[in-house]
């Protein structure tokens, strides 16, 4: 038998300055690798978490126990999907260049940023399902105790003969207010956006990090100090005292690190306040940005990289 | 003149050992050529540069010094990776995908897809046996497996040049056999084969040129047969001889001047033969 019957040789083949075909693959590859790692797991432990605050009896108004249940299966699901992020995506290019994948995918025509934004697509795939999954059984949760609150309201207020109609009509709209709304997506997305950026940043200290590990570990770090952005400002910038060293240090740190203080607007969306539509896309934008910015500057210490 | 499918020209490569200012010269002024359509051998111990050399020609280093070109295209530029197949020492590939997958995954990474990519990977596992094998994943194979799945991945976009680093290291006898017999079989079909390896043996037996690389520098190339040649002695392997034959061959040599018998002995089979003829055998006889 020949080898070579059904394919023409490639010889000479140009080869684009980018192709969204490549990134896709490297993406979907992500993807297995995560999903046949058993990552899809953590929902169980999430599911978990939303069951058991759900059904935890706090002797509280049912406003007030509602929005308890938002708060802390949104904060739980915030905490998730960015540790998710960092963790998925620590593990996957040290794990490529320690286990030298690299080295085949890369002797194939793949360009290093076709690469690079395949694997971050590839994460951003698996926390984005994620995100969706986690919104799912927290929607369930909220509305089951929901309808529960606003049939036991209308049944006591009724039975009690001391209220209008108006005033029942009133108490179930603020039950509501703190229910299943569609605002709550947003929340979701805000929580998405932060886990790009998180993601994003991982993929940067991968390029140059030794281990997943150091990886994991520094990703963290910067998310935490990303949290403490106005706090720096206020107190190194504001205060008079400080010496000229010490003020150019936390501005060169607050525009090297991302500020995720300014995702923080899905913790108002959760407590039932309105949410303005130019924020969203003004938070998009950035996080576009954002991603932009770190994918580039991850090429720019990838793309010489010698394995 | 032939085509030129690896061109390695002055090549230099310095690695620098962290911020100590100290310099380590893997590869020293190295030149030399694979033509189109040869199995080249590159040999030498281990450090002496065959990996780094290989890497430059793959495109994942870059040279300190000198060039390396594969058909006519600079190593570092993308297209060159069209002409080559790859073939890693240890197999590289993700554990998580199964065979038909990992195949399907180079594949498209070199823009293959559809029924075309679809029948080159049905082709490439009946190559290389892994037919039945095809769904289970990687993380089940046998190291010989691993090494027949590695080649078919090397050989899905039907490249010119095929790398091959080591490719029967940790391969059982049979196993290694296997990829030899496809290593001839690349070469019949005109593919050219560029061959890293410390297995001298295997070496003289599927190479027609042959690199000896000593410390980064090469100090001999050539062909087997000009390589090991022993041009004043001539060796007959004689069946069915009787003793009076014998008897005559060695009054004849001592009526020539300078003729002399330097070695008679009955010819021996290799271990390695020996244990293939053995397990073939095995395989035959009904259980």
């Amino acid at each position: 038998m020949s080898i070579e019957q059904t394919v023409p040789r490639a010889a000479g083949k140009a080869v684009p300055l980018f192709s969204l075909g490549r990134v896709w693959t490297i993406a979907t590859s992500t993807v297995t690798q995560l999903v046949r790692m058993k990552t899809f797991y953590f929902l169980l432990a999430f599911a978990l978490v939303v069951v058991a605050v759900g059904n935890f009896n706090i002797p509280a108004t049912p406003v007030k126990e509602l929005s308890m249940i938002k708060k802390v299966s949104f904060g739980t699901m915030d905490l998730f999907a960015w540790l998710f992020a960092i963790v998925a995506t620590a593990l996957l290019i040290p794990r490529d260049i320690e286990d030298r994948t690299l080295y085949t995918i890369l002797s194939k025509p793949v360009r290093r940023i076709e690469y690079l934004f395949g694997k971050l697509t590839g994460v951003l795939v698996v926390v984005g399902t994620s995100l969706v999954a986690m919104y799912a059984i927290c929607a369930i949760m909220i509305f089951a105790r929901e309808s529960l609150y606003l049939t036991a309201e209308h049944d006591a207020m009724t039975a009690s003969g001391q209220y209008t109609g108006a005033e029942i009509q009133e108490q179930l709209d603020l039950i509501r207010q703190q229910g299943l709304r569609a605002e709550l997506g947003i929340a979701v997305l805000a929580s998405f956006f932060k886990a790009s950026v998180v993601a994003a940043v991982t993929i940067f200290i991968s390029t140059f990090a030794s281990s997943s590990l150091f990886t994991i570990i520094v990703s963290i770090l910067l998310f935490l100090i990303g949290h403490a952005h106005n706090m720096a400002a206020n107190f190194w910038l504001d205060e008079s005292g400080n010496s000229i060293f010490v003020q150019m240090l936390v501005k060169v740190i607050k525009i090297l690190i991302p500020n995720y203080q300014l995702f923080s607007f899905s913790e108002g969306i959760v407590q039932g306040e309105a949410v303005v539509s130019a924020l969203v896309w003004q938070m998009g934008g950035l996080t576009a940005g954002y991603l932009v910015v770190f994918l580039l500057l991850s090429l720019l210490v990838f793309v010489d990289k010698e394995f | 003149m032939s085509e030129k499918a690896v061109e390695v020209k002055n090549l230099t490569k310095i690695f620098s050992l962290g911020l100590k200012k100290e310099y380590v010269v893997a590869i020293d002024n190295l030149s030399f050529e694979v033509n189109a359509g040869e199995v080249y051998g590159l040999i030498g111990p281990n450090g002496s540069g065959k990996s780094t050399t290989m890497k430059v020609v793959l495109g994942l280093m870059a040279a300190s010094k000198g060039s390396a070109k594969v058909f006519g295209l600079d190593s570092g530029d993308i297209r060159a990776r069209n002409e080559i197949g790859f073939l890693p020492e240890n197999p590289y590939f993700y554990k998580h995908l199964s065979g038909a997958e990992t195949l399907r995954f180079y594949g498209k990474l070199c823009g293959m897809k559809g029924s075309n990519l679809k029948d080159r990977i049905a082709e490439l596992l009946k190559l290389v046996d892994l037919e039945g094998a095809a769904d289970r994943r990687l993380a089940g194979y046998s190291k010989g497996m691993l090494q027949r799945i590695g080649l078919a991945q090397s050989l899905i976009q039907n490249p010119r040049l095929v790398i091959l680093d080591e490719p029967t290291a940790g391969v059982d006898p049979i196993g290694s056999r296997q990829i030899r017999d496809l290593i001839m079989k690349l070469r019949d079909d005109g593919y050219t084969v560029f061959l890293c390896s410390h297995l001298l043996e295997q070496v003289q037996e599927v190479c027609d040129r042959v690199g000896i690389l000593f410390k980064g520098r090469m100090r001999r190339e050539g062909t087997l047969d000009e390589l090991i040649e022993i041009e004043n002695q001539t060796t007959m392997t004689i069946e069915n001889a009787s003793p009076e034959l014998i008897a005559e061959i060695h009054a004849l040599i001592g009526t020539k001047e300078g003729a002399r018998l330097v070695e008679e002995r009955h010819p021996r089979t290799s271990l390695e033969h020996l244990f293939i003829q053995i397990a073939e055998r095995s395989r035959e006889e009904k259980p």
